[in-house]
């Protein structure tokens, strides 16, 4: 491994879930840079493209998960970055985006899924897979 | 026919040896005799007693004939036996007698027996006459009331809000009540129409497994679509006595209501339950990196995350004797203890309670009295405490740090008013209407680290609605918002 960990960006406006995730993923050797608003973020990844993203699917509007996603896909500089979609939508009020199939996951152009809450380990796992770094 | 009775015959004769004559006869054959000295005293007695079987009048009388005795008689009582009793019998007189109505005729001079006879004779046909009238009245009674009988099952079952609908054993509609007319795409087709007019495949497929069970009287039931709304269908099957199948009837029940008011609640189920699942998953997840020693060492950093930890517990905490609050008001176990209340009393309590909060926020908490101090409300202290507790606690929650909290008691004719006011955030006017939902919470930058169980206006709502009261909010964003409740004086 050349370096330690990789670089992350996490959007969400959910305190709990930046505040843990950021301390399982710095813990695990990666940096770790937090957005509450994804235009934010969006306009930082462009200037500098992170390793991964990991977004919350409503982040203060219902789909604004979606939308960045779609806009990282559909930029030249961003295009690369692997994208970790979380929900807590799952279940409430019947809604359910969990992809069943590849096609599906490709729809939200992300490259993973996760309902929250999300297991620390299964998401350190996906963190590797995606972007073939175990952290430090 | 056996008449219990005792008749009654009327004599009317203008001699007294034929009319005591006659009397004599009749009493010792069980009669009731009347007698009369001429034809007017003859109708006079008649429209008097009016219930003689039979009359013996002669002819030739003083100021009213015979005859015309037996036409006036005749005229109101058409079944009394008229006997004409006279000396002067010819054909000529008799006949007339008989035109004007007399039933026969005795000639005189005559033997017990043969007054006796014809007068017998023509009681047992009266007799006869009246009981065939009697019969024929009574069917047409009979039939009257079997008319009515059914017209008035006919109305009932249209009158039911349930739809029923009765098919023979052709499969056809041979019945159906206002509610199942309505129910059918064309409605216009008389019965009998065949089972499959009815355009919903599975109320065919109930009616046929009534009609198919046989002996069993099994009832079907299930949920069925139908126009846009749910039915529950009870099917079973018509038979005789014998336990023959003559046809199948459904009932049709809309449950749509009942549907939606269960789906309600298992809405209200997933909201708990997704309310309950994120601060014990954030709280979950704090214990997880402090367990691992993700969170580092350093005493701060792990004092704050307790501090996060502890707060998620407190709402939940918070959210759970809610909930429980609004269960036992929606189950009727939550009753109010009211008794003449002294609201300007307790709202200062309650506003007292937390000056020490709004102090330690920068925010100025000031309670006023308009001229409301003598009236009391007819209100339970704990849930005026909560009330308030609840209101005052939201405007410190939503005000910026230097700002104020105004409670604020007035009074008019029939209301108590209540008014916490605040210069905080306030709140856009989609949001002030979902305001008292459950589990309604503004979500903005502003508001993302205050906690909150999006139950507290709804117990507040409630609360006041057991009151008979009235809660009302007036907000603009950014502007503040003020809740005000009224609550109706105690009328002593």
């Amino acid at each position: 491994m050349e370096r330690s960990g990789v670089d992350i960006v996490l959007v969400d406006d959910d305190p709990d879930f930046v505040e843990i995730t950021s301390s399982v993923l710095a813990r695990a050797g990666h940096r770790v840079r937090a957005f509450d608003d994804p235009d934010e973020a969006f306009e930082f990844l462009r200037g500098h493209p992170a390793d991964l993203v990991v977004s919350d699917l409503m982040v203060k509007t219902l789909d604004a998960g979606f939308g960045l996603a779609r806009r990282l896909k559909a930029s030249e500089e961003t295009r690369h970055i692997p994208i970790i979609i979380v929900t807590a939508a799952s279940s409430q009020r019947g809604f359910d985006f969990t992809p069943h199939t590849d096609a599906e996951l490709a729809s939200m152009s992300a490259d993973a899924f996760f309902n929250k809450p999300v297991e620390p380990a299964a998401l350190l796992e996906a963190v590797r897979r995606l972007t073939g770094h175990t952290g430090g | 026919m056996e008449n219990k009775t005792i008749e009654k015959i009327l004599v009317v004769d203008d001699e007294l040896g034929m009319r005591e004559g006659c009397r004599k006869i009749l009493v010792l054959e069980g009669f009731q005799v009347v007698t009369a000295e001429d034809g007017q005293a003859g109708l006079e007695a008649f429209e008097k007693h009016r219930d003689f079987s039979a009359a013996l009048i002669d002819l030739k009388m003083p100021r009213k004939s015979g005859l015309e005795l037996i036409e006036a008689i005749r005229a109101q009582d058409k079944r009394i036996l008229l006997l004409v009793v006279t000396a002067y019998a010819t054909i000529k007189t008799a006949v007339k007698a008989i035109q004007q109505g007399a039933d026969g005729y005795i000639p005189k001079p005559f033997t017990p027996d043969e007054l006796l006879l014809p007068l017998r004779s023509g009681l047992e046909k009266r007799a006869l006459a009246l009981e065939t009238e009697r019969l024929k009245r009574e069917r047409e009674e009979r039939l009257l009331e079997v008319a009515f009988e059914r017209s008035k099952a006919n109305t009932i079952i249209d009158c039911m809000t349930d739809a029923v609908m009765v098919v023979n054993r052709d499969r056809q509609i041979v019945l159906q009540n206002a509610a199942a007319v309505r129910l059918m795409p064309e409605p216009a087709c008389q019965p009998p129409s065949p089972l499959s007019t009815l355009g919903c495949q599975e109320l065919c497929e109930l009616l046929q497994a009534a009609l198919d069970c046989g002996s069993e009287r099994s009832i079907s039931s299930q949920e069925t679509r139908l126009g846009g709304c749910t039915y529950m269908v009870n099917a079973s099957p018509v038979q005789t006595t014998a336990g023959k199948t003559l046809g199948a009837v459904a009932v049709l029940r809309d449950i749509s209501s009942l549907k939606k008011l269960s789906e309600s609640k298992s809405m209200f189920v997933s909201m708990v339950a997704h309310e309950i699942k994120s601060p014990l998953a954030a709280i979950e997840g704090y214990l997880e990196i402090l367990r691992s020693g993700t969170a580092g060492q350093d005493p701060d950093r792990i004092r704050s995350i307790l501090g996060r930890c502890q707060l998620r517990a407190r709402t939940l905490r918070e959210m759970v004797s809610e909930l429980m609050n609004l269960v036992a008001m929606e189950t009727g176990h939550f009753t109010l203890k009211r008794s003449p209340t002294e609201l300007t009393e307790l709202v200062s309590e309650v506003v007292d309670g937390f000056q020490d909060r709004a102090r330690s926020k920068g925010i100025e908490l000031s309670l006023h009295c308009d001229d409301g101090r003598d009236k009391k409300v007819l209100a339970d202290r704990d849930a005026v405490r909560c009330i308030f507790t609840n209101l005052i606690d939201n405007a410190i929650k939503y005000t910026h740090s230097g700002g104020h909290v105004d409670v604020r008691l007035s009074r008019n004719d029939v209301y108590m008013r209540v008014s916490v006011k605040d210069d905080g955030f306030g709140m856009k006017d989609e949001d002030r209407q979902r305001i008292f939902e459950e589990f309604f919470r503004i979500k903005s930058d502003a508001t993302a680290e205050i906690p909150g169980t999006g139950l507290g206006l709804c117990v507040v709502k409630r609360l006041v609605d057991m009151h008979q009261g009235k809660v009302s909010v007036k907000s603009a964003l950014g502007d503040g918002s003020e809740f005000v409740v009224s609550l109706r004086q105690d009328e002593d």
